[in-house]
């Protein structure tokens, strides 16, 4: 099925875009490679039939939020991060093993746990805007709004906290 | 309940939701001299709410098609997190540190915290639980690092949102996981799947839970999800570090009785809750590991610290470890005990920290130095915080030792598997002592007698004694908090 | 479904250790919360398979809300670190080490 294969080529590209993300000494680097990764996972969203969140994703994380890095890594002109001294390697060895370590352990879990989540539902009606709009004006109403209230006091504590001016 | 009859019972959000706006509105519109009305707005529309929850119909149900529910069990932590806001909204005005700054902002933010914690209280959805977590973080982010021009609080808002971030990620992760087995995100519907559940997805759950409690415990700040807490707590606003170890650590006991009791507890129901069914996991060993971590981490770190905020803030671990003592006996008992706790724990750790501010006021530090011989020179702070002192330590005649009977009765009457954690609660209380005495030695029997004596201001002193009456009259007399935490203990129960 | 969940899930497994290896790796603050935002697209990603599994529309609202409050998360985070470079000149968390004692 060339849609699988498609699954699979976003996919490639969005770990190997994380992983340079997270390996990059260069700030401006990692959010280059963390739009792409955003711009695979919207792909592959688009394959899972939730067309309105692939939209959303390249709006908010990639054209908003990473925006927001670049901003504030060019305001403050942060060149390389400096190499870490000797004793940190060993820190940084360890967290790498342990995180491999969880990956495989988890993703062990998963899929012997998900043992009964095998057959495909094979109609799909909830990916459509509508079908998300109606959920989120009638049985999410609460947390909608309280989402809003919460962006209005972010945006005023962000401003509070940003500008010079006391 | 559908959104538009839920409104009716909705009241006491929709008031705090309007003086949010109407305090930012007036922030608007006066200097920044006088930024201290705002202050004003919150405290009356706190007390405003504190009246609509006492009159709400007593009836407990869902609100907003399954997101919320309204039970006295919820409304008893809305009672207490007004409490704490109200004082502690008080004495930020008494503040000094926070003189060279807007407080307009500052109110306004406590405005939608409390907000927050309330929906934190009572959300039965897992979207509501993360979106009830996520405002209280990010409110609590911007206010540690309020102020601005002071590096220290600047690094406690990084360290707080980086910490923050990180385990609400995890939380979200477990969160997803719990959806993928079963889903829903709704309490009720997804105890039932998960019962319904065969043993081979018993691993996966196993491993969402302990990431949702990575979650959770970062809120009440357990152990090993502590890291956070002195470093933010000594670089806060000691009013909001005063706030931070009360307020958001309730709810987060809130949300974890909740989650526990009406997700796994069978049936959703108390009365036979004596079992974690689905999973073989040791649960009550897990958590019972945790707790006994948790307080004797704190403890063993507080002995060592020269700053009494510091002091305090690893103290405050040590608490929650004591609340945590009484989470492995799911039964309505340690439930009970936990709430009768978070009251007496309400008030003498917000007067801890408000002795750490009045002293501050004068001494402009809050290291232990700074406290020799203060017993003498300002005899009304010297006596008041020796009954803080004592009643953290649990000793009687305070309501420390009163929540502290409590915890440790449930534990005893929870079956002899139990009583290693009461014996190492009450080690631990012994370790206690000695820091706790520590402050009350350096005060009365360490520097030099002054002659004058200082009054601290009276509003100040107001707060004080405001905290310090409850902590000495619920020692003797707890009557009043029993019963009232009897007659909260009512939780929303779907029955399907 | 056009792949069986179980590579949905793996992916976004992958995802997320990456995300935490980079909190635990990096130094850099900015990095750091990039890596958080890494975690949080590997939970969407999990939510939206599983909303596409159950064909219901709750992972997805799910995942319109996380998307909303990582962006108020950031914007705060990024203000703390602006407020931060202000007084100290630096966003390596390694250096700021004020509050210990």
């Amino acid at each position: 099925m060339p849609l699988s294969l498609l699954f699979y080529f976003a996919a490639l590209i969005a770990v190997g875009s994380a992983i340079l993300v997270v390996l990059n000494r260069n700030a401006v680097y990692s959010a280059i490679f963390l739009v792409l990764c955003f711009f695979s996972l919207a792909m592959i969203y688009l394959l899972l039939e939730a067309y309105f969140l692939a939209v959303l994703e390249i709006f908010i994380y990639a054209g908003a939020i990473m925006v927001l890095f670049l901003f504030v890594v060019m305001l403050l002109n942060l060149g390389r991060e400096k190499a870490l001294p000797h004793f940190m390697k060993f820190q940084r060895a360890l967290s790498l093993m342990l995180v491999i370590l969880f990956f495989f352990g988890v993703s062990l879990i998963m899929v012997v746990g998900s043992g009964e989540l095998h057959q495909p539902t094979i109609k799909f009606s909830s990916g459509s805007v509508y079908a998300l709009g109606e959920a989120l004006f009638t049985k999410f109403l609460l947390p909608f709004e309280v989402a809003s209230l919460l962006l209005l006091v972010a945006l005023i504590g962000t401003v509070y906290l940003a500008k010079r001016k006391i | 309940m559908t959104n538009l009859q839920s409104l009716d019972l909705f009241w006491p959000e929709l008031i705090i939701t309007v003086v949010i706006l109407t305090a930012l509105i007036v922030d608007l519109c006066i200097e920044k001299s006088k930024s201290d009305v705002v202050g004003w707005v919150l405290v009356i529309g706190l007390l405003i709410t504190a009246i609509a929850i006492w009159n709400q119909d007593k009836t407990t149900t869902t609100l907003f098609t399954d997101m919320i529910v309204l039970d006295p069990f919820a409304t008893f932590f809305k009672l207490l997190i007004i409490l704490s806001t109200l004082l502690v909204a008080v004495v930020s005005w008494q503040n000094n540190e926070l003189d060279e700054y807007r407080k307009g902002e500052y109110f306004t933010l406590l405005g939608i915290l409390v907000l927050g914690l309330f929906l934190m209280a009572s959300s039965i959805d897992l979207i509501m639980v993360y979106i009830s977590i996520e405002v209280v973080s990010i409110m609590s982010f911007i206010l540690a690092g309020y102020l601005k021009l002071d590096t220290r609080s600047n690094e406690a808002g990084l360290k707080y949102v980086v910490y923050g971030a990180f385990s609400s990620g995890i939380m979200l992760f477990g969160l997803s996981i719990l959806f993928g087995l079963t889903g829903s995100t709704n309490y009720f519907i997804i105890q039932k799947s998960l019962a319904g559940l065969d043993g081979s997805a018993s691993a996966a759950l196993v491993m969402a839970l302990l990431m949702i409690l990575a979650g959770f415990g970062y809120k009440i700040s357990a152990v090993p999800f502590h890291f956070w807490t002195p470093d933010v707590y000594e670089g806060a606003p000691t009013t909001i570090t005063a706030y931070l170890s009360v307020a958001p650590k309730a709810a987060g006991f809130a949300i974890i009785i909740r989650f526990f009791h009406q997700v796994f507890a069978d049936g959703g129901a108390l009365a036979d809750a004596e079992s974690l069914s689905m999973t073989d996991v040791p649960w009550p060993e897990i958590i019972g590991i945790l707790a006994v971590a948790t307080m004797t981490l704190g403890n063993l770190v507080a002995i060592q610290q020269e700053s009494i905020k510091r002091m305090l803030a690893y103290s405050s671990v040590a608490h929650a470890g004591y609340m945590m003592l009484a989470l492995p006996v799911l039964s309505i008992q340690t439930v009970y005990a936990i709430m009768v706790y978070l009251v007496m724990y309400l008030f003498m750790n917000l007067g801890a920290f408000f002795v750490v501010i009045t002293v501050k006021n004068k001494t402009g530090g809050e290291t232990f130095d700074d406290y020799r011989g203060l017993g003498w020179e300002m005899p009304f702070i010297g006596v008041v915080m020796t009954l803080f002192m004592l009643s953290l330590t649990g000793l009687p005649p305070t309501a420390g030792f009163i929540g502290k009977f409590y915890i440790f009765s449930a534990l005893i009457s929870g079956g002899s598997q139990y009583y290693w954690l009461a014996i190492v609660g009450g080690i631990n209380s012994v370790i206690s002592l000695y820091y706790y005495f520590h402050v009350v030695k350096v005060m009365f029997l360490e520097g030099e007698r002054k002659e004058t004596l200082v009054q601290p201001p009276e509003v100040m002193s107001g707060v004080l004694l405001a905290t310090a009456i409850p902590v000495f009259l619920f020692g003797i007399y707890w009557n009043p908090v029993v019963n009232w935490v009897q007659n909260s203990l009512i939780f929303y129960v779907q029955t399907m | 479904m056009i792949v069986p969940l179980e590579h949905v899930i793996l992916l976004s497994l992958a995802l997320f250790s990456i995300g935490v290896f980079g909190v635990l790796f990096r130094r850099n603050a900015i990095t750091i919360f990039m890596s958080i935002e890494l975690m949080l697209n590997a939970v969407n990603l999990a939510l939206v398979g599983f909303s596409r599994y159950y064909d219901s529309v709750d992972g997805q609202v799910f995942v319109f809300l996380v998307m909303t409050l990582a962006a108020a998360e950031v914007a705060v985070g990024l203000a703390i670190i602006i407020a931060l470079y202000r007084n100290r000149q630096t966003v390596n968390i390694d250096e700021i080490n004020l509050l210990k004692n």
